[in-house]
């Protein structure tokens, strides 16, 4: 390792330097003391921080007024995943207005790299990224998750209603 | 012979033929829906148009007949921009369905608009809904919102399956295709209807959302249905088949192919495969690889000598019968080689269009190697001599389409009486299985993962390349030949050139071996 040594007279005057900086931190120690509400740190994990609605977090599958899932399996967002950690499989769908329908889709969330490019491709918005990020798990397989994982969580008490609707596409006549 | 000009380009069409016709020689990109090479000119869908000198409004291409010295083009903006609005009218009434639609990803509606439409939608009108999701037969489906009414559909019924299933019903804007009252799309070519159409109005129900097309990859091959031998595009990804598709080859199958050809994707995938060898003595049943079960089997075959009996399927390519035949003639020195024909009666049965009754694709390959080797057996030989018990060692190369083979059943009962038997096939058996006496299995490749030639009916040889891989440890027939006969596998040691990477590769493009030849020349201190 090459240091380089500075021994002018110039480099001896630090002293100034270390007591503008213990300066500011006795200033922010008094500060925090009297004002607690104003302090920008967390007692985590007691509180936790509430992040911004255009978080990326674990994905949200959304359903439809009815319960049911909003996603048609059309696969974009699995052709879009640059980490290829979606897995769907389609099916009929027994009501014509539906026709097409994942029995199964499965997100790799070890193999996920939270891009959001699921969300930006899905063309009915059927998957989102949520707020939610620490989500600890005891084993490997814990992290592939299905739809009954995806949409119906408890923390999403009851589904994530969508903002495409077929119903009202079907009204207005597109 | 007409002369004309297209684009620039000269040519020279036989009397009679449209522009459509001259651009299809010239391989000129024109937008279109309705016109099929293989069908009448319809002239409904009106995208075809081109210029034509001397004319002040465009024409369609498709119906007009090409004359002397004709100049036609179609590069200019504005004739673009009247593909724009065509394209517009016939979108007006189509549902947003792409991402529930199969066609998607080879849709003409997806392809032309990109390619000349990108505009704004002006239609403030409700789209006339239609009916979705009719069952129209076994194997069809239609979606008559899609369906922007080409009529390919209505005329493939009408001038090739000459089945009349199918038409166009009520007027204007609420026109749908469908079938009478009653009455199912149900012939023996139903599924070429999906193919020709240009959206996703018809769909395969085989096909129905199993996969999405830009997943699948294609090659070119032969069918092994019948011994037709259409040429076929089959689509695969790495958990196997999914659908067989025909390729145009006039002197063969034109532009069709018949939905049992369209089966026979199933008995390649590795559900219904022979995975590993198998040996089951009176000592018990081993797993093995395929190599090991050949050279166990090949000490066997060599104590029998030249009582080694041979069984041939036609469903091998004509490579893998020159080599197993030569092995038994020469190295175990046994013309005791029989030929499995399981249609005898249907043999040349032929249905006007393409299905034949000879559900192999080689027996003329076969014929012609045992002619080839002076072999004349006949059946009722091998029957009596099974039953007599004298036959020592029994190699059968069985079918892979097991279900076009009636007599199966009843032909391994009767090879078992065999004192061994080696079961060459890419199928699983459990009749086989379930046999007691000495039986060595041996997974074989099917035709996607073999190069090879088959002959036809008419004696035509159609050579065909490997597709795929789906069960890797597989023998082919020439390998299983080399094993059986002692020796060891020939291994081809010359590279393959990588396709894609040459093409992809610019003129001046510097690959490792300049780099080191640079690093030789300019080694670093001495320039």
């Amino acid at each position: 390792m090459s240091i380089v040594q500075n021994n002018s007279e110039k480099s001896k005057w630090y002293l100034p330097g270390i007591l503008t900086g213990m300066g500011i931190t006795m200033k922010h120690l008094v500060q925090n003391l009297l004002n607690k509400k104003q302090m920008t740190t967390l007692n985590y994990p007691e509180e936790k921080y509430e992040y911004g609605p255009r978080f990326k977090g674990n994905h949200i599958l959304t359903v439809k007024q009815d319960g049911s899932l909003r996603c048609t399996a059309c696969m974009l967002c699995a052709t879009n995943c640059p980490a290829e950690c979606i897995k769907i499989t389609a099916s009929e769908h027994s009501d014509p207005a539906v026709e097409k329908f994942p029995i199964n889709y499965e997100i790799d969330m070890l193999r996920c790299v939270f891009c959001g490019f699921c969300e930006e491709a899905c063309p009915v918005d059927a998957i989102r990224l949520g707020p939610e990020w620490q989500t600890p798990g005891i084993s490997g397989a814990n992290f592939t998750y299905d739809i009954n994982h995806l949409a119906h969580r408890p923390s999403l008490k009851g589904g994530i209603l969508t903002h495409v609707d077929d119903q009202e596409r079907h009204k207005s006549g597109i | 012979m007409p002369k004309c000009t297209i684009n620039g380009k000269e040519i020279e069409v036989k009397a009679g033929a449209t522009i459509m016709e001259a651009m299809y020689q010239l391989k000129e990109p024109i937008a279109h829906y309705c016109y099929h090479p293989g069908l009448s000119v319809a002239g409904v869908c009106r995208l075809c148009i081109v210029d034509i000198e001397g004319q002040p409004r465009p024409q369609i291409a498709c119906n007009t007949q090409v004359t002397e010295g004709m100049k036609v083009s179609n590069t200019s903006e504005k004739l673009k921009d009247g593909i724009k609005w065509v394209l517009d009218f016939h979108l007006i009434n189509h549902p947003l369905d792409c991402p529930i639609c199969d066609q998607a990803g080879e849709c003409g509606l997806q392809d032309q608009y990109m390619q000349y439409g990108k505009y704004d939608p002006e239609m403030a009108e409700k789209k006339v809904k239609k009916h979705k999701v009719v069952d129209l037969g076994p194997t069809v489906v239609l979606d008559s919102e899609r369906c922007i009414l080409c009529s390919r559909c209505v005329r493939f019924t009408e001038e090739v399956s000459k089945t009349n299933e199918l038409g166009i019903f009520n007027r204007g804007d609420r026109s749908e295709i469908g079938t009478a009252d009653g009455k199912l799309l149900d012939n023996k070519y139903s599924l070429n209807t999906v193919d020709i159409c240009p959206v996703g109005a018809l769909t395969s129900k085989d096909f129905r959302f199993r996969q999405r097309v830009w997943y699948l990859k294609d090659s070119e091959t032969v069918c092994n249905g019948c011994s037709t031998g259409c040429n076929v595009k089959v689509y695969f990804n790495k958990e196997g088949l999914f659908r067989v598709k025909p390729v145009q080859n006039d002197q063969v199958n034109g532009h069709w192919m018949c939905d049992e050809g369209r089966n026979t994707y199933k008995f390649v995938n590795s559900e219904v495969r022979l995975l590993k060898g198998r040996v089951s003595t009176s000592s018990g049943v081993e797993e093995k690889t395929a190599g090991a079960v050949a050279k166990q089997a090949s000490s066997m075959l060599k104590s029998a000598g030249s009582d080694a009996v041979l069984v041939l399927s036609g469903q091998f390519t004509v490579e893998e019968y020159e080599s197993i035949v030569s092995k038994f003639v020469n190295d175990f020195k046994s013309k005791k080689i029989y030929h499995w024909n399981n249609n005898k009666n249907q043999m040349n049965d032929f249905d006007g269009l393409l299905i034949r009754g000879d559900k192999n694709p080689n027996t003329k390959g076969l014929l012609k190697v045992l002619e080839k080797h002076g072999i004349s057996t006949s059946w009722s030989d091998l029957e009596s001599a099974l039953k007599a018990g004298s036959v020592k060692a029994l190699v059968v190369a069985a079918p892979e389409n097991e279900e076009v083979y009636a007599d199966l059943p009843q032909n391994i009962q009767m090879f078992s009486k065999a004192q061994n038997l080696i079961w060459l096939s890419t199928r699983k058996n459990q009749a086989l299985s379930d046999l007691k006496g000495n039986v060595y299995q041996i997974p074989m490749k099917s035709y996607i993962e073999k190069s090879g030639t088959f002959i036809n009916h008419a004696g035509l040889e159609q050579k065909f390349k490997r597709a795929t891989t789906i069960v890797s440890e597989a023998l082919t027939l020439s390998e299983a030949a080399d094993l059986l006969a002692g020796q060891e596998f020939k291994m081809s040691s010359t590279q393959i050139p990588n396709v894609l990477v040459e093409e992809k590769r610019r003129p001046d493009q510097v690959m490792l071996e300049h780099r080191k030849k640079n690093e030789f020349v300019f080694r670093r201190g001495t320039l």
